[in-house]
């Protein structure tokens, strides 16, 4: 059973509360001070995503998006190493 | 040690070195026995991913993670040193060993959740960087017990520093307590350390 | 009926973790917001999902994987961020500097 409204259930009230904190948190990407700020910005941003993928899969009854929601986390964590790396040659 | 005249300090060094070999690095687990250990990981996390259990997918797995199990079986299974029985061992450390750092680890997330939204609320910080010492060698060790300082409630590791005999860990804390070396480890690592030193050489 | 109490608790703890991050003064004191708030809020919402949703063993297990993922990479990738902008030159506001005095 799809349901068509995604406000009828707590979760998909959840979707929505995420998705305002993470445009909130887009704030710190665009106009951080330093690189390192928009990298924090990015890494909570991709955090946030991953849960919504993880709400949606369930609201949709869709379970391959859980596959999609691994490897988005395993993708935030080797773009951070290689950003990190890259911050801490180039001085 | 600091009070040791310089060519002294070497032939020392040498001295602790060769013993630190002759306690660990000899007795490594063979080679079948770290292969048989990769490949139970890596097709456990085949069947748990892939989710079917029909029979041409479970031989698939078992014959793509034996073939990269046959040459990366040094990646995982580096640290750990044959010491009695190791399946009494892994059953030990699986039932008692593990749920008791669960125990710990849940309660400190929660009190270092509710901590920092305190201090984004009201803003008294008063950071600072320490320095604590670890009695841990093994890389492993050190990787858990450093994420451990970080999930648990004001403490943020930044850097390790890795010598023959001892480790230490430069933390980031939100508020300063004490600067002295002892009394800030044990207010950072509390009763983690005594429970990784059970596991972990 | 837990599952609305650990969802709560989740979506309170997210909110937080972006107060935290909007602000706090410097780098270092921003990560402790993102790391330990996001990591806790996305465990409990993952335990939250793993008991509300009706499907086969598996997929509550996938649930479960996820949240350990989530807990082993993030610490990880915030320690690399921390050391990265350390040597990159970003100076910490702080009282005592210890890894100064050691790496000058």
């Amino acid at each position: 059973m799809v349901e068509e409204n995604l406000l009828v259930n707590p979760f998909g009230w959840g979707v929505i509360l995420l998705l305002i904190t993470a445009s909130l948190v887009s704030y710190r990407v665009l106009f951080g001070p330093t690189l390192a700020d928009r990298m924090v910005g990015l890494n909570t941003v991709t955090t946030k995503i991953v849960v919504i993928i993880a709400l949606l899969s369930v609201l949709l009854e869709a379970y391959f998006l859980l596959d999609i929601a691994i490897v988005l986390l395993m993708v935030n964590a080797v773009s951070g190493l290689i950003l990190a790396k890259y911050m801490e040659v180039r001085r | 040690m600091s009070r040791v005249p310089f060519y002294l300090k070497e032939r020392l060094e040498e001295v602790r070195r060769r013993v630190l070999f002759e306690t660990y690095e000899v007795q490594k687990l063979p080679r079948w026995e770290r292969i048989t250990f990769t490949w139970l990981v890596l097709f456990s996390f085949w069947i748990v991913i892939s989710g079917n259990l029909s029979l041409e997918n479970i031989f698939a797995g078992a014959l793509s993670s034996l073939i990269i199990s046959s040459f990366m079986y040094d990646m995982l299974t580096d640290d750990i040193r044959a010491s009695g029985h190791l399946i009494e061992k892994i059953i030990y450390i699986a039932l008692f060993l593990v749920p008791q750092y669960l125990f710990i680890m849940i309660f400190r997330l929660l009190e270092s959740n509710f901590r920092v939204a305190k201090h984004a609320i009201l803003l008294d910080i008063n950071p600072g960087i320490v320095k604590i010492r670890s009695d841990l060698h093994s890389d492993t060790g050190l990787t858990i017990l450093a994420n451990s300082i970080t999930l648990t409630p004001g403490t943020l590791t930044i850097d390790v520093d890795k010598k023959l005999g001892e480790a230490y860990l430069y933390v980031h804390w939100l508020n300063v307590e004490t600067l002295d070396r002892e009394k800030a480890g044990y207010k950072i690592k509390g009763d983690i350390e005594e429970w990784l030193k059970k596991i972990f050489w | 009926m837990i599952e609305y109490f650990f969802l709560a608790l989740g979506l309170l703890v997210m909110v937080f973790s972006t107060l935290g991050i909007l602000r706090f003064p410097d780098v270092y004191t921003r990560l402790h917001a993102t790391t330990k708030c996001d990591t806790g809020g996305a465990m409990s919402i993952m335990i939250a999902l793993a008991i509300y949703v009706d499907a086969s063993f598996f997929i509550k297990l996938k649930f479960l994987i996820l949240a350990f993922l989530i807990a082993l990479i993030n610490p990880m990738v915030s320690h690399a961020v921390a050391r990265g902008a350390y040597k990159y030159g970003i100076k910490p506001k702080v009282v005592v500097d210890m890894y100064a005095w050691d790496n000058p």
